[in-house]
């Protein structure tokens, strides 16, 4: 499966659980938090982009940062 | 005008209260949002014409956060 990163603007635990519910909801997406980092790799058949409005839910900013 | 108290689960910090004020305020129909770390809950005051507590709470719910409406 494709692989994508992407920086997302998280500052405590409760933004990382909050972008793993997300991810969770949207389903079909294995994915790996760094926090200190303010990164998300996420693995799935979504698109960048339906991964992206996904994790914009979370009211964070995020960016696309590219394949991995 | 109504309004409607929220229990929210999962905010650790000032941040995450923010983030919520912020979302949810931009909700069309919703006039006031006051989040309380301490009490773990959402205050809002909403346009019952264009939301209900229900779709209230499931968008707090979209945001990543463990949201609960109580009777
Ligand atoms: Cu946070
Ligand atoms: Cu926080």
């Amino acid at each position: 499966m494709p692989k994508h990163e992407f920086s997302v603007d998280m500052t405590c635990q409760g933004c990382a659980d909050a972008v793993s519910r997300v991810l969770n909801k949207l389903g079909g997406v294995e994915f790996n938090i760094d926090l200190p980092n303010k990164k998300v790799c996420i693995e799935s058949e979504h698109s960048s982009d339906t991964l992206l409005a996904t994790l914009n839910k979370t009211g964070k900013a995020v960016s696309y940062i590219g394949p991995k | 005008v109504n309004s409607v108290t929220i229990s929210i689960e999962g905010m650790t910090c000032i941040s995450c209260v923010q983030t919520i004020e912020q979302q949810i305020g931009k909700v069309n129909g919703v006039y006031h949002i006051k989040v309380s770390l301490e009490e773990k809950s959402a205050t809002i005051i909403f346009d019952p014409k264009l939301q209900t507590p229900k779709t209230l709470q499931e968008a707090i719910d979209d945001m990543g956060f463990d949201a609960l409406l109580h009777n």
